[in-house]
């Protein structure tokens, strides 16, 4: 058996995978990250609202998820209900980040490890999409218009039917990546030399979530950290690996049911079902969108000083959860835990996570391609 | 001064050299649907934005033809990405990305289509085949503690601070994009775990800053063109950032300046008060004491900025702003700063970090806020 060294980057960071091999094959993976910025460090004996401008900022891909994700951790633990609007307003806002991400991840990321294509096709998407979550949360990326208790910003009627606009001439623009039957010529071009049964998950999935149309399948309560032999920590759920992710939370819809059944949780599925979850989230908004009730409040304020919460959202990636203690209005102890730190857990041979089953029995060449296909985001890891 | 003739002479000089490229910029633009008129246009717009004369116009869609002679190597330490991505959805015109791309990014981590080992090749390459011209550009403050280890980059495990090191010392120009690299920024704020430092505190060259968390792609764009038009660094001020982008407080030109003088404040968010879009200033907006051109420029294409969609500045194109401006939500002016001495106010700290100018308007805005007749 040889074990290679070998340096993942284009993942907003780098990755380092060493990996146990014996004629090409890959036996074994261990993941590991290095690089660590200490972000639950800045956030102690601050002022709570503090976390809301200063945890946009572990991420710029996902920015938006980690503001959500405090704002709700905040409402949970001083007991405030936001107002159906301000809902919806996230609710928008966070499935453009979702959708903006898939599609520069699939031309920007994915795409290269295998061949070559023009990235523009990817920038013309982020453009509009970060136009019409700036109308909402003033710019993208790094904003803070959420806050605990509802949101900052108060739209007209003009700014809804702008919105409203972009979307549809969005999703039609859509179409020609992958339409609403599924059919994507890039992603069947993708796979042109790729079995599309290659590197099988553990077939195990987790929503924790309930933002937009995600149901939450478990609870957060079974959820353990663990320290890894990097940088990195490990994340179980009643002591085992879950993959996280759009094909977890999507597994109801028919269409990724079908291609679920045909090649299992295979990279092919995975990337399917992100790319088809954009379609999803596009019709989703227009729907929501429409229930806007403009004259509704967009704030609730806390009159609560301490507690104890969790704010769990369905992030680009999979469930992101932040867990906060506040005291008289200041923060006592925070802990984030990232969608990539469940499908990226480095383990043993004998109880892989994710990442490491999809990487066992095939062939290294692809090793780079199967990484990637999970979206991962070593910034996130290394807050 | 400027000097158009200077300057004609330096993008002859830099024609001859050979360029990346494979077709010319016009070229390119056609293809995307741009018209000359466009080109021109958006060379006018960055002219106006770098201070240049109108004059300039016409020399900066030259500088912009001749900029896949000058290769840019983009380094990432510690830090989100999010200035890539910023830059990834410039600011209109949208033609700055289309220039990006075109300009000679020899290494990006983000976009470029190499990735491991091969990047790493690329990378050595380029500076050794373009020594002393290529332009650095980095994104990210540089951890320092214990050897730099928090932050190791490559198949040879080699610090950040090692790198950017290395990689400085032949650069022609060096340009920090974003606070992280400018001033060290979110891992730098109190307590520091990683010792992270904006890159000028590491380098003994002239480092340009572009702060901002993150920087408009338009400063971004701007400061590389100029450096390519002029063969040298902008005007700066005194914390070396450039004065075309920086010479303003986001105060100045904000579009609810009117209510600040008039001292209509929101108290609250979701208010009668914000909805009727008062100023922000007693909910914490920082935008008195930071010098941006957000309030002129916005976001995304000039779809909006922070303080339209009603939260409040939060100074983050200052140094040591993730300690200096907090609590985010809360006025400076009467805010007792606990770190430095328990009985100096903010205000106090922020003279030490201001020109004067802006200590005139700290001391304004305190007084507006003093004197508010609907309070």
């Amino acid at each position: 058996m040889k074990i290679t060294k070998k340096i993942i980057t284009k993942i907003e960071g780098e990755a380092t995978l060493k990996i146990h091999k014996k004629n090409n094959i890959i036996e074994f993976a261990e993941i590991e990250f290095w690089q660590y910025r200490g972000m639950e460090e800045f956030l102690k004996n601050r002022p709570y609202m503090d976390a809301c401008v200063i945890n946009p900022r572990i991420c710029g891909i996902c920015g938006h998820s980690h503001l959500i994700a405090t704002s709700k951790a905040i409402e949970d633990a001083l007991d405030v209900k936001i107002t159906k609007k301000a809902e919806i307003l996230r609710d928008i806002t966070l499935g453009l980040e979702i959708i903006q991400n898939h599609i520069k991840w699939f031309y920007l990321t994915l795409y290269p490890s295998v061949k070559s294509k023009d990235y523009f096709k990817a920038l013309e998407f982020t453009k509009e999409i970060s136009k019409i979550i700036a109308l909402i949360a003033g710019q993208f990326p790094h904003n803070s218009y959420s806050i605990p208790g509802g949101v900052t910003c108060d739209l007209t009627n003009l700014e809804l039917i702008k919105i409203k606009n972009y979307l549809s001439e969005l999703f039609n623009k859509y179409q020609h990546i992958m339409d609403i039957e599924g059919k994507s010529n890039d992603l069947e071009e993708l796979f042109s030399d790729i079995p599309k049964t290659t590197g099988k998950g553990l077939n195990r999935f987790l929503v924790l979530g309930d933002n937009l149309f995600f149901k939450s399948n478990g609870d957060v309560k079974y959820i353990k950290e663990e320290k890894s032999t990097s940088l990195n920590k490990n994340v179980m759920y009643k002591d085992k690996y879950f993959e996280v992710g759009p094909l977890a939370r999507n597994l109801d819809n028919k269409i990724i049911k079908k291609i679920y059944e045909t090649f299992t949780d295979s990279v092919y599925t995975r990337i399917f079902a992100r790319l088809y979850e954009v379609n999803l989230i596009f019709l989703y908004l227009l729907e929501i969108i429409d229930n806007i009730e403009i004259n509704e409040k967009n704030y609730t304020k806390p009159l609560k000083k301490s507690g104890k919460g969790i704010g769990v959202v369905e992030a680009p990636r999979g469930s992101l959860i932040h867990e906060i203690e506040i005291e008289n209005g200041f923060v006592k102890k925070y802990n984030i835990i990232v969608p990539t730190q469940f499908n990226l857990s480095n383990s043993t041979k004998e109880n892989p996570s994710p990442a490491q089953s999809a990487l066992m029995n095939e062939d290294e060449k692809l090793s780079d391609f199967i990484f990637k296909c999970f979206d991962i985001c070593a910034v996130c890891v290394s807050h | 001064m400027l000097d158009v003739q200077k300057v004609k002479q330096r993008i002859a000089e830099l024609r001859k050299l050979p360029g990346i490229a494979p077709k010319s910029i016009s070229e390119i633009l056609e293809e995307n649907g741009f018209t000359r008129r466009d080109f021109l246009k958006w060379s006018g717009a960055l002219a106006v934005t770098l201070g240049l004369p109108a004059s300039f116009a016409p020399v900066v869609a030259e500088a912009a033809e001749v900029s896949d002679r000058l290769p840019v190597v983009w380094l990432h330490l510690a830090e989100c990405t999010g200035c890539s991505e910023s830059l990834l959805r410039t600011d209109a015109p949208t033609i700055d990305d289309l220039i990006f791309n075109y300009i000679n990014l020899q290494y990006h981590d983000t976009i470029m289509a190499a990735a491991g080992w091969q990047a790493e090749e690329n990378y050595e390459d380029a500076l050794e085949k373009f020594k002393g011209r290529y332009v650095l550009c980095v994104e990210g403050g540089v951890p320092t503690k214990d050897g730099g280890e928090y932050l190791t980059i490559g198949p040879h495990a080699e610090t950040g601070l090692h790198k950017l090191k290395r990689t400085a010392k032949d650069a022609a120009a060096i340009i920090a994009v974003g606070t992280c690299s400018s001033f060290g920024g979110i891992q730098a704020a109190a307590p520091n775990p990683t010792g992270a430092k904006g890159i000028h505190k590491v380098l003994n060259k002239q480092v340009i800053n572009v702060p901002g968390c993150p920087p408009s792609a338009k400063n971004i764009v701007g400061t590389i063109v100029y450096v390519i038009l002029f063969g040298q660094l902008p005007a700066v001020d005194n914390f070396n950032r450039p004065k075309f982008a920086y010479g303003l407080r986001i105060h100045d030109l904000c579009e609810r300046r009117g209510h600040f003088d008039a001292g209509e404040f929101v108290e609250e968010f979701g208010s009668e008060e914000a909805m009727n879009g008062f100023c922000l200033y007693k909910k914490g907006c920082k935008g008195p004491y930071t010098f941006n051109n957000c309030s002129r420029e916005r976001f995304n294409q000039h779809t909006s900025w922070p303080v339209q969609a009603g939260h409040g500045c939060i100074g983050c194109s200052e140094p040591d702003f993730w300690d200096s401006m907090a609590p985010y939500e809360e006025p400076l002016a009467n805010h007792k700063f606990s770190s430095v001495s328990a009985d100096a106010t903010a205000d106090k700290v922020g003279i030490t970090i201001l020109t004067v100018a802006g200590v005139a308007i700290a001391a304004h805005a305190a007084i507006s806020a003093i004197k508010n007749p609907k309070e």
